[in-house]
């Protein structure tokens, strides 16, 4: 019989086609109480390093409710600076311990000459830095013994010295590396905005079928330094032009389990359910016009 | 078409979005030339993630100290996390850890002011954010000592829960950490009054914190550090009662997870 004691059994929940919500520790007590039907959690894989607490008890009882994703935040795989293997080995406790179906992390850089920033800073389209990310991430994926998901960033500045297009620079990571991706729609919106993303040829740059989890999210407009920029704050409701977007991915990418995230200012547990219900009507229902 | 030449490595590029996000908004070095968008939008951007990288490593205070950030309100807290923060800048992904090394700077800052008690309740605040993420093990009953022979109970070691934690500290810390966990205006507490020693653990949604006498914390850092529970009352210079009063606390509040040699229980 495959898998003994020393075997992780990784996917032991497998995230359906459907939406589900990223869980916030407001949350924790709701979720278990409540049971709100939903497809699966997201839980950010740096809340859950401890040995114990009230934190990691709570995901130990909610994945025994929902499928569940990690997601981190904290690697900078893009750094140029060497890997964090402390950091690393953590985040393979945290796999080993909450069997996660999916595990993602940012197509990002976060520290350099070992100062860390603690944000998703982002990465030039260079051919440079596809190779360091994609021998980082097989670096990454050899410890934990699994794939990883890799997420598109919001960007508030560009480089000059980008060769890529943004879709182009996560495809051929993505190819190099044998990862899969993450589409944060929100993500794309902003860049529109913020950037000049050509979110069309964006999503026609990705492979489809290296797209295997959609994030939505709210954002915001803000003027800094006399500039207006949209802001990926994760701190409101959905708008409707990422809800539309969002149609657009699913026709673009078949599919896709999607993630409402919501980690400002976050609302009362049934908000986020019913955003997630939203997105499974529209799921459902391009779903439906595409068969 | 031929793709436009990378003038930068990466590890250069980095180092100057490092410069850039270190200098002050506006000022000269502030806006990197490998920019690719306009100077002003350039300036905006930088903005968002100076601000951000600032903003987090507040926050991760904030979560890890909120007594010393209620004593002095949130304008001179984000002065102090920031100069906290120019000495002691993150060094992981994980920012839980930001605030290890916050008590004892606050110690040396503050060395000398009316606020010089602020760094030994930074230090209980982080001890209850150790015992937040320590793992709980299941407790032993008072009952497994009833088989002892009464000639063996000085020989017995005790395994404490793994998120006790204790402290001793020149000033009420106890008192004043206890007068702030309302929401209500916190009742004064007069700092001259003297030590107080305390412990806390963390069993269930929340972190506990206890006031112990001088006797008793000192006999609990003995156990926590090995002795025996004879060589520990020599050690903590306590009588028999002050032993049989802690055992009762750490049982009652199950805080002993192991007797060895083993005992039944």
């Amino acid at each position: 019989m495959p898998g003994g004691p020393e075997t992780p059994r990784f996917a032991r929940h497998p995230v359906p086609a459907r939406a589900g919500i990223g869980l916030r520790a407001p949350h924790h007590t709701a979720l278990v109480r409540d049971r709100p039907a939903i497809g699966w959690i997201e839980a950010h894989t740096e809340n859950y390093f401890h040995d114990g607490g009230p934190a990691v008890r709570a995901l130990d009882r909610a994945r025994e409710l929902y499928p569940l994703s990690l997601h981190g935040v904290g690697l900078g795989l893009g750094s140029a600076d060497p890997l964090d293997r402390e950091h690393l080995r953590r985040v393979r406790e945290a796999v080993r311990r909450f069997e996660p179906a999916l595990v993602s992390e940012h197509a990002c850089w976060a520290h350099v000459d070992g100062q860390h920033f603690n944000d998703l800073l982002p990465l030039p389209h260079t051919e440079e830095a596809v190779e360091h990310l994609a021998a980082r991430i097989r670096d990454v994926q050899d410890f934990l013994g699994r794939q990883l998901l890799i997420e598109n960033l919001s960007a508030y500045v560009g480089y000059a010295a980008s060769q890529l297009r943004e879709g182009e620079f996560l495809a051929a990571v993505a190819e190099r590396a044998g990862c899969g991706l993450l589409l944060d729609v929100n993500n794309a919106y902003v860049n529109a905005a913020n950037l000049g993303l050509d979110v069309a040829r964006f999503f026609a740059d990705l492979p489809a079928t290296a797209v295997q989890e959609i994030h939505l999210a709210g954002h915001s407009r803000r003027a800094v330094a006399g500039h207006e920029l949209l802001i990926d704050d994760h701190g409101s409701a959905v708008p409707d032009a990422v809800w539309a977007l969002y149609a657009q991915a699913l026709r673009h990418f078949g599919a896709v389990p999607t993630l409402i995230e919501w980690d400002n200012a976050v609302p009362p547990l049934e908000v986020l359910v019913a955003e997630a219900h939203k997105a499974d009507a529209i799921l459902h229902q391009v779903h439906d016009v595409a068969a | 078409m031929s793709l436009p030449e990378a003038t930068h490595s990466l590890a250069g590029l980095q180092r100057e979005f490092a410069r850039a996000l270190q200098s002050r908004p506006g000022s000269a070095p502030g806006v990197p030339a490998f920019s690719v968008t306009r100077q002003a939008a350039a300036a905006a951007g930088l903005d968002v993630y100076r601000n951000n990288t600032r903003q987090f490593f507040w926050t991760a205070l904030e979560l890890t100290y909120p007594v010393v950030r209620r004593r002095v309100g949130d304008e001179y807290f984000r002065m102090l996390a920031e100069e906290y923060r120019g000495v002691h800048p993150s060094r992981r992904g994980d920012l839980h850890w930001a605030g290890v090394a916050f008590p004892a700077w606050l110690t040396g800052r503050l060395a000398g002011t009316e606020y010089a008690w602020l760094g030994e309740l930074a230090r209980l605040e982080w001890l209850c954010e150790e015992s937040m993420a320590a793992r709980r093990e299941p407790a032993l009953s008072v009952q497994c000592l009833a088989s002892v022979p009464a000639d063996r109970v000085d020989g017995l070691q005790l395994r404490l829960q793994p998120s006790l934690r204790s402290m001793a500290s020149r000033y009420p810390v106890w008192s004043v950490w206890q007068a702030n966990q309302g929401d209500g205006d916190a009742a004064p507490v007069d700092l001259t009054r003297g030590p107080e020693h305390c412990a806390c653990a963390c069993l269930d949604e929340r972190v506990t914190v206890y006031r112990l006498e001088a006797g008793q914390a000192r006999l609990l850092e003995a156990l926590a550090g090995g002795a025996a529970l004879g060589r520990a009352v020599e050690l903590a210079g306590v009588d028999a009662s002050t032993l049989a009063a802690l055992l009762g606390w750490a049982f009652g509040e199950q805080l002993i997870v192991d007797v060895s040699p083993s005992v039944q229980a």
